[in-house]
């Protein structure tokens, strides 16, 4: 490829390169592990509903 | 050394430079892997998502690209200096940082990475040049990987003069599957 003569030497120091952000594969992504179910806490708390009007 | 010798003027910007470029575009038999590979030079295909950085042929014991040497990625400021492209494929802008060496139709770059792409007709690109050309009907993959796009004009033309095309793509699903791997938007108007 003809670009002509050089002219000058640029130095780039670019403050956020130009390529885009790798995002992790689905599969890459761990699992959330529930923790484990303390005495007494199995169960969500029902709490009393507010009678409707 | 001559870089030495020669003391040209050295600017420091902070902002990628954003120029033109042309390349062949290779893929698997379904078009699903896909990559872009330089018209000329050592054809390494640029890796996706990542910074494709540029190497001495020569193997010079020099900082890539020298003013001494022909090394870099190649872009021009404008399209008219793509017009020589032997047979593209594809048609983009590109960003170029670290050590660049500013020509006068163009840059050498140390890194690149394409910003906008799209799959041009070389028959067209040839008649018409850069800034023209029809949509790309389909994407003819060749034995070896090799894939050429072409508008539906020139599909035709090879049909009636026995072109070989082993086996064809798509050439808007090509495209959307071209972006993709690199995660770079269309280029629409040139």
């Amino acid at each position: 490829m003809d670009i002509g003569p050089p002219r000058r030497i640029i130095e780039v120091e670019p403050v956020t390169l130009p390529v885009p952000e790798t995002l992790p594969e689905p599969e890459q992504v761990p699992e959330p592990v529930p923790e484990p179910a303390g005495p007494g806490e199995g169960a969500p708390e029902r709490r009393p509903q507010p009678a409707e009007d | 050394m001559l870089d030495v010798l020669v003391a040209p003027r050295r600017d420091t910007l902070t902002e990628p430079i954003v120029a033109w470029r042309t390349w062949t575009l290779a893929g698997s038999p379904d078009g699903r892997e896909l990559r872009l590979l330089p018209l000329f030079g050592d054809r390494r295909p640029w890796p996706p998502r990542e910074p494709h950085r540029a190497w001495c042929v020569r193997r010079g014991r020099h900082p890539v690209p020298s003013l001494t040497c022909t090394c870099g990625l190649y872009a021009t400021h404008g399209l008219d200096g793509l017009r020589r492209s032997r047979d593209p494929a594809v048609l983009g802008t590109v960003a170029l940082w670290g050590r660049v060496v500013e020509h006068a139709t163009g840059y050498r770059a140390e890194y690149a990475y394409p910003q906008r792409l799209r799959l041009v007709c070389f028959v067209c690109f040839f008649l018409a040049g850069p800034d023209r050309g029809s949509p790309c009907e389909v994407a003819v993959r060749h034995r070896g990987g090799r894939i050429v796009p072409l508008c539906a004009e020139h599909l035709a033309l090879c049909r009636r003069y026995d072109y070989p095309m082993p086996r064809l793509l798509e050439g808007a699903a090509v495209e959307r599957r071209l972006l993709d791997t690199y995660a770079v938007d269309p280029l629409r108007r040139v």
